[in-house]
């Protein structure tokens, strides 16, 4: 009997410590990975960011805080600052509304399409970066391009978009706001999708008109959603760079420069200083990991975990 | 109600109706005509593309623009450094996903809710953070202009661990139980019954990460310099610079069409499966 006991509960503990091993072989490759190219860097760069490279060689000398003080009073510095931030409130504010709006039309039931105004408007979600700067590029030609001359047709003179310090970043703007609006309309209808149509069918009966069935229904009860692209598109905004590399590569002047873009420009462009380039990057995922927290806190309030 | 009112009424919804299906196909063309443009332009004569008033529509066709996008580039190689790029890392984040989430969801051990709280912290980490330590790591491995330095540092996937994780929860245990009362190993449980019930799921994850994938500029921008190891999207970068002086953006909008080929054929055969894909980041939060 004893044996018999003995024998099982050696049995269960083997049993357990073979599900053990099975459990960290089948997390091995993602944890190994993630370790390697993930937490490992937020430890190096951070030791990058407290040292120089040697002039005229790769030497690193270690200088403390010296770069993140340097950043603070580089005016360039606090010109990315400016560029990503009126990037940000130009892109994110006019993506979601039109994301909303089109989301509305698109949850309209219509027969005989057969998805086809769906694929239409989805479509810029699966063009890259790259080639969403490019095509924009050529629409944005100062003289030849499709823009100012749909622009004269009503009257206006286009800008040379692109070399003009007051319009090159609305240029980038415009782009990003295209290339981010599938993405941003296939959530918000889904959105909208889920709305209970009792509470339509309840406002229709208290005599609310479309627009007020809109701003008292729709918008209140979309506005997780909401929140949730709020956050993601600020911290896509502070974090794109194929599209203005392709267009204006951080200029005219340094009008486009963006945080991303000088993180770039200092590390890999000319003579890379890849201390004062991970000194920036170190800021900027601060300021992107305290919206990721933001969002993280508002995301376990509404959803029911687990 | 006369008949005479409901016919009234009918034909007033019909008419919404039309109203409406132009409307959305009218937002739709608005939307997509960037890239209508595009492949309108890259099937334009030379003196066409650079025409005032530009017309949208071309008068004499040609493919002419794609042989000389072609030849002027190695366009073939691009596609094929894409492609085994793309595949690795689809291949790597669905296979190895599949096997991480098996093991916060069904198996039981010491330290699993930690690593899993681990794996999702992940997310929170921006990729600009990690791209120049990466970089030296990628250089001094001498991987630089090779697939491993492409792929190797994007083959794991903290989304797909925790969407895939999500699913398999859904799955009864039951089902888990009698399997192993059954004799059959975990390794058989999870490749024959828990994969064929999650296909769903796993496609639409798997084509998310192909999307994403294919679309990379940032990193394969700076592990490569070698004209032969670049992916297309830097491909095309490199063609519009050069081509820039010349201006022959007949060529370039060629190239963009075929630079976007392979995601926009994906995106017309598995439109749902995307979508599903996407709208599955929204449930991430």
């Amino acid at each position: 009997m004893m044996e018999n006991e003995a024998l099982a509960s050696r049995q269960l503990l083997w049993l357990k410590i073979k599900q053990t091993i099975e459990g960290y072989l089948y997390l091995s490759p993602t944890l190994i990975i993630l370790g390697i190219f993930v937490f490992l860097p937020i430890i190096t760069s951070f030791n990058l960011s407290l040292n120089r490279t040697a002039p005229f060689g790769s030497q690193m000398i270690f200088v403390g805080p010296d770069n993140y003080s340097r950043l603070l009073q580089d005016p360039s510095y606090w010109n990315s600052i400016r560029v990503t931030l009126l990037f940000t409130l130009g892109t994110v504010p006019t993506g979601l509304i039109l994301a909303v709006l089109l989301a509305v039309a698109l949850a309209y039931p219509v027969r005989r399409l057969s998805g086809l105004h769906r694929l239409l408007i989805f479509v810029p979600v699966v063009i890259s970066s790259a080639v969403a700067g490019v095509i924009f590029r050529w629409l944005y030609h100062p003289v030849v391009g499709y823009l100012n001359y749909w622009l004269s047709l009503i009257g206006v003179d286009g800008p040379n978009w692109l070399a003009s310090r007051d319009w090159a970043l609305i240029a980038v703007i415009l782009v990003s706001v295209w290339r981010q609006l599938g993405f941003n309309v296939i959530i918000a209808l889904a959105g909208v999708q889920n709305i209970d149509s009792t509470y339509y069918d309840a406002a229709k009966v208290d005599g609310a008109n479309a627009v007020q069935r809109f701003f008292h229904v729709t918008l209140p009860l979309l506005s997780p959603t909401l929140f949730f692209l709020l956050i993601i598109n600020v911290i896509n905004s502070f974090q794109t760079f194929g599209e203005i590399d392709i267009l204006t590569q951080g200029g005219p002047g340094q009008a486009t420069k963006t945080l991303v873009y000088s993180i770039y420009f200092d590390a890999f462009l000319g003579t890379p200083q890849r201390g004062y380039a991970s000194a920036q990057a170190y800021l900027l995922a601060l300021m992107i990991l305290a919206m990721s927290f933001i969002q993280f806190r508002g995301f376990g309030k509404r959803v029911h975990y687990q | 109600m006369s008949e005479k009112e409901s016919l009234s009424i009918s034909r007033s919804r019909v008419r919404r109706e039309i109203g409406m299906q132009v409307l959305l196909i009218g937002l739709g063309l608005l939307v997509s005509l960037p890239i209508f443009i595009a492949l309108f332009t890259s099937f334009k004569v030379p003196q066409e593309v650079i025409t005032y008033p530009p017309r949208v529509i071309p008068q004499n066709w040609t493919f002419d623009n794609y042989v000389s996008a072609w030849n002027s580039n190695p366009f073939g190689r691009f596609l094929i450094n894409s492609f085994i790029q793309t595949s690795l890392i689809t291949i790597g984040q669905v296979l190895f996903s599949i096997l991480a989430a098996y093991a916060f969801a069904i198996l039981k051990f010491p330290g699993r809710n930690l690593f899993f709280y681990i794996v999702l912290a992940s997310l929170m980490v921006p990729f600009e953070l990690t791209l120049i330590p990466n970089f030296q790591l990628i250089s001094r491995l001498g991987w630089t202009n090779s697939y491993q330095g492409l792929a190797v540092p994007f083959l794991a996937s903290a989304f797909g661990v925790f969407l895939l994780r999500q699913f398999f929860l859904s799955v009864p245990r039951d089902l888990h139980e009698a399997a192993i009362i059954d004799g059959a190993s975990n390794w058989r449980y999870l490749w024959q019954v828990l994969v064929p019930l999650s296909k769903g799921s796993i496609g639409a994850f798997a084509i998310f990460a192909f999307l994403s994938a294919y679309n990379q500029y940032l990193w394969p921008l700076i592990i490569t310099s070698d004209i032969k190891m670049r992916t297309t999207q830097i491909g095309i970068r490199f063609f519009m610079v050069n081509l820039e002086r010349g201006a022959d953006w007949g060529a370039v909008m060629a190239a963009t069409i075929v630079v976007s080929a392979p995601t926009l054929i994906a995106f017309l055969v598995a439109q749902k499966q995307l979508v599903k894909g996407i709208a599955m980041t929204g449930l991430k939060g």
